[in-house]
């Protein structure tokens, strides 16, 4: 316990009224911590508003559809809103809207491929075709000459690779196209909806004015898509390429049916052996020039080539019939199967491109939006794009 | 069982509760949403303005006493003139209603990596009341222990918390802005459309000065050279906020260590009178 002495070395004692005189204790500090703080947020909320008003007072004129509007602050930021949300929505539309060219064009391009198909498959199995693969089986590369020729008879011949190539420049010019559809269909949009929401337009803050020309921006923003360089591997091109580079052919001529068919002719050629094999290669012309006496040498080259042909003539023909037999049907199933994979990779790949360009359209649009805002000096807070944190 | 734990918790809540209490309200302050939060800054404010203001205006009029017991006479009715009146109780509550502000808006942005380190302040400030108050009890007038431990530990723990608290700030990894405007850091830096309130404005308002700090510290030494303007901007704007923030928070937690003696003591006085 402290004396009265003691206390009052430090000063005089208090009595209680007088200390809560002046609000040091009870609730009478709350209040005025209340009082101050509910006026000094009275105080900064004004402020705070009078320095909003004073920054975004100004109004914009936007130029959509060929028509200007003239917007105030808060429905220049709704009108952002929607811009955003009807390009967000344009890319499920752009999809939409090419797929049916899609579907169509390349149907049309892969009709004579598949219409090759048959013609390719009699000639494999003729007698003509049968023997030409025999003796190319023997002499030299039976695969390489397979691919060429596959790739001669269905890809050249049948006006499949033309019909590519055409696609390959269709595709972004009707893309373009509907874009630039797209693009006014928005503008005409956005102009319905905000004609009626303009500002009454005050003369005197001429200067204020911020004008953003949005059909500018948008046809900008089309416009770079006319140039298929940019293209080359977003789009077409890169799909049109796969389709015809040799990875094609290799497929076609690597199906299971197919090299049962080679199979077939290998045997035949070591059935034949060496001999035969160089004989056939060579004709009998070689054995006949390096034959040391006369014609009647050469006459008997000859006839042993003669024979030698007739004989693998009468035994193997009846092989090449079973083997047509065999094989034609899964040749024609997988060649078929192959075709159709092919035209769905190429579908696949337009349809990617068609993405890839909505999602370059958004992007571009919304560069060049906000190019059009900066040089129209928009405040950061009322950005079109990306402004919402 | 259950009764043994209660029976040895109690007496330590019954301590520290207003600790817990006020940390509670804090963690809840800067955990909330920020729409539920501009709801919640005019009774969070008053709160902590109050609770800062009590500290401050007990260690005021101490300090004052303790000054005019040196040169006034006993009974010479200056000391209740110069006691501490309006200004006083104006200037700390402005005072507290400022710190008040700075801590809470600081306490919204403050990454979790530091909460950990207020709560340690928390517990090295019982530790510290409780070993102080038994070493000073030989030595002070009874009636003015508590208010005398309050006195001395404002400094040793605002330092520790201000020096800790700059160490994390320079530990915890910054947004890179070497090379960078300062115009185009704060573009990149500062969420461009946050709540639109009040409390979102203070809330750039902090987050500008933050990155202003960074950008300076970071920009310091351009080429090899050393900016000094800008070196002094940044490790000032560093220390001020990082300080001022230690400072508002030991006030805080003081304070309401105040409060609450004020309180029991009213409490049992009104007992008292109502016994008589």
């Amino acid at each position: 316990m402290t004396t009265p002495g003691e206390s009052a070395g430090l000063g005089a004692p208090v009595s209680p009224p007088e200390s809560r005189r002046w609000g040091a204790h009870g609730w009478q500090p709350w209040g005025l911590s209340l009082l101050l703080v509910v006026l000094l947020m009275v105080a900064l909320a004004q402020g705070y508003k009078a320095l909003q008003n004073r920054s975004d007072a100004p109004l914009f004129r936007v130029v959509v559809s060929g028509e200007t509007l003239i917007l105030d602050a808060e429905t220049h930021a709704a009108f952002g809103r929607e811009l955003a949300e009807l390009t967000q929505a344009a890319h499920p539309r752009l999809l939409q809207e090419m797929q049916p060219w899609i579907d169509d064009r390349v149907d049309a391009s892969f009709a004579p491929l598949e219409a090759a198909v048959p013609a390719y498959l009699d000639w494999y199995f003729s007698l003509r075709g049968s023997y030409h693969r025999l003796g190319v089986a023997i002499v030299g590369d039976l695969d390489e000459w397979l691919e060429a020729q596959l790739s001669e008879r269905l890809i050249e011949e049948s006006g499949f690779a033309s019909a590519l190539a055409e696609l390959q420049e269709d595709f972004p010019a009707q893309l373009a196209l509907t874009h630039q559809a797209l693009a006014q269909d928005i503008g005409r949009t956005l102009h319905a909806r905000f004609a009626d929401r303009q500002a009454a337009e005050t003369s005197d803050s001429a200067d204020a004015i911020h004008t953003i020309d949005l059909d500018l921006s948008l046809s900008q923003a089309f416009q770079g898509q006319w140039d298929t360089a940019r293209w080359g591997t977003a789009g077409a091109g890169a799909v049109v390429g796969f389709v015809t580079s040799r990875v094609l052919v290799q497929r076609l001529a690597s199906g299971a049916a197919a090299r049962g068919a080679r199979v077939v002719a290998g045997r035949i050629v070591a059935r034949l052996g060496v001999h035969g094999a160089r004989s056939l290669a060579t004709g009998g012309t070689a054995t006949a020039a390096t034959a040391p006496t006369g014609p009647g040498a050469l006459l008997a080259g000859a006839a042993t080539t003669a024979v030698a042909l007739a004989g693998f003539a009468g035994t193997e023909y009846a092989l090449l019939k079973a083997e047509e037999g065999l094989y034609r049907a899964d040749m024609a199933a997988e060649l078929e199967a192959e075709v159709a994979r092919a035209r769905a990779e190429v579908k696949g790949m337009l349809e990617s491109g068609t993405a890839g360009s909505a999602v370059v359209l958004a992007q571009r649009l919304e560069g060049a939006t906000r190019r059009a805002e900066e040089s129209g000096g928009v405040s950061e807070r009322y950005r079109i794009f990306g402004g919402d944190g | 069982m259950t009764r043994d734990a209660v029976a040895r918790w109690l007496p330590r809540v019954r301590r520290d509760g207003h600790l817990a209490l006020v940390v509670a309200i804090l963690l809840l302050w800067s955990l909330v949403g920020s729409g539920l939060a501009s709801l919640l800054l005019l009774p969070a404010w008053v709160i902590t303005a109050q609770l800062i203001f009590a500290g401050g205006l007990e260690a005021a009029r101490l300090r004052r006493r303790a000054w005019l017991g040196q040169y006034l006479r006993i009974g010479s009715p200056w000391h209740r003139w110069l006691r501490g009146g309006l200004v006083m109780i104006a200037w700390h509550q402005l005072l507290g209603i400022l710190l008040a502000l700075l801590l809470l808006v600081k306490l919204r942005l403050l990454s979790p990596v530091y909460w950990p380190l207020l709560l340690v302040g928390i517990a090295g400030l019982a530790l510290l009341r409780c070993v102080m108050r038994r070493r000073l009890a030989r030595h002070v007038i009874a009636e003015y222990v508590p208010a005398v431990t309050r006195r001395l530990l404002v400094w040793p723990l605002g330092l520790l918390l201000t020096v800790s608290l700059v160490l994390m700030a320079l530990w915890l990894p910054q947004p890179y802005l070497v090379g960078l405007g300062w115009e185009e850091a704060l573009m990149r830096h500062v969420p461009a459309d946050g709540h639109d309130s009040l409390l979102g404005f203070f809330e750039r308002l902090a987050r500008v000065l933050e990155v202003t700090q960074y950008w300076a510290m970071q920009n310091a030494t351009e080429r090899g050279e050393l900016s000094e303007g800008l070196a002094l901007v940044g490790w000032l704007l560093l220390f001020l906020v990082q300080s001022a923030f230690a400072w508002a928070y030991v006030r805080l937690l003081l304070g309401a260590e105040t409060l609450r003696e004020a309180t029991l003591e009213a409490l049992s006085m009104k007992r008292g009178k109502e016994r008589e």
